[in-house]
């Protein structure tokens, strides 16, 4: 591009100019750029700055399937019901609701008074239109559709009372409903474009969208007129909060820092390591909750001519894993090992399952001595008929939280004291999706929040597979299983439904089909003169109820 | 001597020839390499779990992945001569506005990060070169450590010394002049190095002329003599490092701007390329050629305004 010649000296002031008048230019045109300050974060006591570990792509609710939008959204959107804690439905935008005998027909009566933030009147309307919008294929829901995979349609009955009708009995719909991924939105803001429902959410909850400037923060502001606050929050009225700002810090260090030097009041996603040290600040608290739904869990792949395909060597491999000795080591006691699928905070959740499949190494030999494979190699790992015992288990390393790097090579350690050999492999995401699309893996992990046990029905029925939406990776296929998460799907009372669930649990054990390892748990750090800071079922914080007093 | 006609026409007009090459090369190298990004895009993008059925048809027909290569190359060459790079589809917004928004940030960055590299360098190189051994010593360990080191690790113990204790800068996202010293001088620190070895090692061999002998005969005293003659004569080199220079401030950019949670098109690409908004990349990809181009170009222009025997060398 350029020639290295030595030009005579004396035409050098030109250049060094031009050098420095390239500068110039650069600088006095972004000087006017950089007036895109956000919202004071000043000290004031009725504001509030709240650092997240990541930022959502788009806030439409009924779009985004990411947690750091609920997270945002409960404050924008209020439900039809709400998830009270212990699991059970309060009303909140709906003040009752009746269903049909056969559970395909709701009929929710709506509360009057509600506004939202653009004016217009909560009516059978906007629940029509922001159902609509959610299954719309247009809308590209990525989780919301999701949720109502049993809806039909609705109709306005009269101003104040909606019927939605439903393909097929869906007990999970009232939580589905009651999460801020179907947050009710106005049915006039609904007719915006894509880009103004992702960018500027309008919704009747009780804080406002103000402004977001991408790559750094969102601001919010109270509503003033709120006075329909759920059940479950401690005080009624308008949110304590003036303002709400929400910044985007991803790296762990950094946004840990800046709670210590006091930038900023709370912050989402602490990592593990670094809760022990903050719990000892005299400035600092922690708080937590158990996310609800399939905990961490390696699922393993049954599928026939596979080396997992035996009952016996997925027990082997279960048994062979010192959980409880893993997770606390690994994730500084942060987290509790699992012992069901289900976390304990999930309706439906087995507590006889704690306890009932600990660690054996001796049993887990004997069971791999029992499926033939008896042979060792020069490596230590087993053999059958000259074929190792290897196991695929790809990951990616760019999605990798909460330690689960250490954990996953402590599980391989200790399953090749067995002489079992796992390979985990990192790859792409692009080769992870089609890898675990064509079941090419032994062992795929994950965890799943979700504050129903219908959890259950995505990860293991037999009609959720990746192709059909669901999550049942290795295409499990259990007639018993089946038959119980769609009585659970369909059962109207509560204990019917968690006897159930607890018998999926019971069978997931027995079958071993997966290996629950530790149960995810959501940790805020906070100024101590934050107040009132409550967690959501699905264990994300809450704002309504917060105040800032005291320093 | 001052000749601006056909001379200079020609060659301004075969360097843009050039420059149009370059970028329609970068633009479909970019559209390429995502296109050998192993896995269907599409489930990558709905995150390959809950997504129904119809929002994947529905995603493949918007993106256009359901029709011929070749015809989706064409669709993206003809959008692209237009100067429409297309909708993200993570952000419901065109990527033109996405980068739009967040260009300025990036180039604040990089031309404070640059100038600053650049004084302090040049005064480390003139100031050091060819005398004071131990002095030049400890100064070359220093741009070599400076150098070598991540940014990322640089700008992390910035921010736990200047931020987390000393609470002179703001931790993350600083917008106003404040905001910018971390950063800068975490993306200055990787270029001070190599500019201050390329200076020096100019100043020094420029020192051995006959001109600077005459300038000493002449009675200039040794600053005179550096900053006056061997400077400028050493400054020539670095703009040969310009396409380095430019290439090293957006790699760059990417890792500060995440560490500092700043704005930038650095910290798109990056999100970008995570969440496999393919559209975005390559849009960023483009106007980050863009830049370059006309950074090149720009500096091949002046290079010719201060050194006239390439006129005759290109023409």
């Amino acid at each position: 591009m350029l020639i290295t010649t030595r030009p005579p000296a004396h035409r050098a002031p030109a250049l060094l100019a031009a050098l420095s008048l390239l500068a110039g230019v650069g600088l006095t045109a972004c000087s006017s750029s950089s007036g895109s300050a956000t919202g004071g974060a000043g000290a004031a006591s009725s504001a509030l700055t709240f650092a997240a570990d990541s930022e959502p792509a788009c806030v439409d609710p009924a779009v985004s399937p990411r947690d750091v939008t609920a997270l945002i959204d409960r404050n924008i959107f209020d439900s039809l019901v709400n998830d009270a804690p212990g699991g059970t439905i309060k009303p909140w935008l709906a003040k009752s609701w009746t269903v049909s005998g056969d559970g395909k027909t709701y009929v929710f009566h709506l509360r009057t008074g509600v506004r939202f933030h653009d004016g217009t009147a909560l009516d059978a309307t906007a629940v029509k239109a922001t159902l609509d919008h959610a299954v719309d294929p247009k809308t590209k829901s990525t989780y919301a559709a999701g949720l109502l995979s049993a809806y039909k349609s609705s109709t306005a009955v009269d101003a104040s009372t909606v019927k939605v009708s439903l393909s097929r009995p869906d007990a999970a719909l009232l939580q589905s409903l009651s999460t801020a991924f179907l947050g009710i939105q106005s049915a006039k803001a609904l007719r915006r474009s894509a880009a103004q429902l992702c960018g500027a959410p309008i919704g009747s909850g009780p804080f406002e969208f103000v402004s977001w400037t991408k790559k750094q923060s969102m601001v919010l502001k109270q509503n003033p007129a709120y006075d329909w606050g759920p059940p479950s929050a401690q005080h009624t009225g308008p949110a304590h909060l003036k303002t709400l700002t929400i910044r985007f810090i991803e790296e762990n260090t950094v946004r840990v820092g800046a709670l210590n030097s006091g930038e900023v009041d709370v912050v989402g996603g602490l990592p593990a390591p670094n809760i022990k040290s903050l719990q000892k600040s005299s400035r600092i608290q922690v708080l937590s909750a158990q996310a609800p739904g399939g905990v961490y869990s390696l699922h393993f792949n049954p599928a026939p001519g596979g080396p997992l395909a035996d009952k016996r060597v997925r027990t082997a491999l279960l048994r062979s894993v010192d959980l409880t000795q893993l997770v606390k080591s690994v994730d500084f006691g942060a987290y509790d090992r699992a012992w069901s699928e289900l976390g304990p905070r999930t309706p439906g959740y087995d507590a006889s399952m704690q306890g009932s499949w600990p660690y054996d190494p001796a049993l887990a030999g004997q069971l791999l001595d029992q499926a033939g494979w008896t042979q060792r190699d020069s490596a230590g790992y087993r053999v059958r008929n000259g074929k190792e015992l290897t196991l695929r288990w790809p990951y990616v390393a760019a999605i990798l939280r909460e330690q689960r790097d250490v954990l996953g090579q402590g599980i391989v350690a200790q399953a090749k004291k067995v002489g079992i050999r796992i390979n985990r492999v990192a790859v792409d995401v692009g080769t992870y999706s089609q890898d675990v699309f064509a079941g090419k893996a032994e062992i795929w992990d994950a965890s799943n929040v979700r504050a129903d046990p219908d959890i259950l029905r995505t990860l293991f029925a037999s009609d959720q597979t990746l192709d059909k939406g669901g999550l049942n990776v290795f295409r499990v296929k259990d007639p018993q299983i089946d038959a119980w998460l769609r009585a659970g799907a369909t059962a109207t009372d509560p204990a019917a439904r968690a006897a159930e669930y607890v018998k999926v649990q019971r069978r997931l054990r027995d079958l071993a089909l997966d290996m629950p390892v530790y149960v995810p748990t959501y940790y805020v750090g906070a100024a101590k003169k934050v107040h009132g800071l409550a967690f959501e079922a699905a264990a994300y914080p809450l704002f309504y109820d917060v105040s800032v007093g005291g320093a | 001597m001052s000749r601006p006609g056909w001379g200079a026409a020609r060659w301004f007009a075969r360097r843009l020839a050039l420059s149009v090459l370059v970028l329609l090369g970068s633009a479909t190298a970019a559209f390429i390499a995502v296109r050998l990004t192993p896995g269907d895009p599409v489930r990558v993008i709905l995150g390959g779990t809950t997504a129904t059925p119809q929002a994947v048809a529905q995603v493949r027909h918007d993106l256009g992945t359901d029709r011929p290569l070749v015809v989706q190359y064409g669709l993206f060459l003809g959008r692209l001569l237009h100067g429409d790079l297309g909708m993200s589809y993570q952000l419901q917004d065109t990527v033109g506005h996405v980068i739009g928004s967040q260009l300025w940030a990036t180039v604040e960055l990089a031309v404070t990060a640059f100038t600053l590299a650049f004084v302090v360098a040049l005064l480390l190189a003139v100031s050091t070169a060819g005398r004071w051994p131990l002095l030049r010593r400890a100064s070359t360990v220093v741009e070599l450590v400076l150098s070598s080191s991540p940014s990322f690790w640089v700008g992390v113990t910035l921010l736990t010394v200047f931020s987390f204790h000393w609470h002179v800068f703001p931790a993350a996202g600083g917008n106003g002049p404040v905001g910018l010293v971390l950063p800068a001088v975490t993306l200055a620190a990787a270029l001070v190095g190599v500019f201050a070895q390329v200076m020096r090692a100019g100043v020094e061999r420029a020192l051995e002329e006959p001109f600077v002998l005459s300038a000493r005969a002449r009675g200039s005293g040794e600053s005179a003599v550096r900053f006056r003659h061997a400077l400028r004569h050493a400054l020539i080199p670095m703009v040969t490092l310009s396409g380095w220079v430019v290439g090293s401030l957006f790699s760059g950019a990417v890792v500060v701007e995440t560490v500092f949670s700043r704005q930038g098109i650095g910290r798109v690409l990056a999100t970008a390329i995570q969440g496999r908004d393919f559209p975005v990349v390559t849009g960023v990809v483009v106007v980050s050629t863009l830049l370059f181009v006309v950074v090149s170009l720009l500096v091949d222009w002046l290079y010719r305004v201060i050194d006239p025997r390439l006129k005759e060398a290109y023409a």
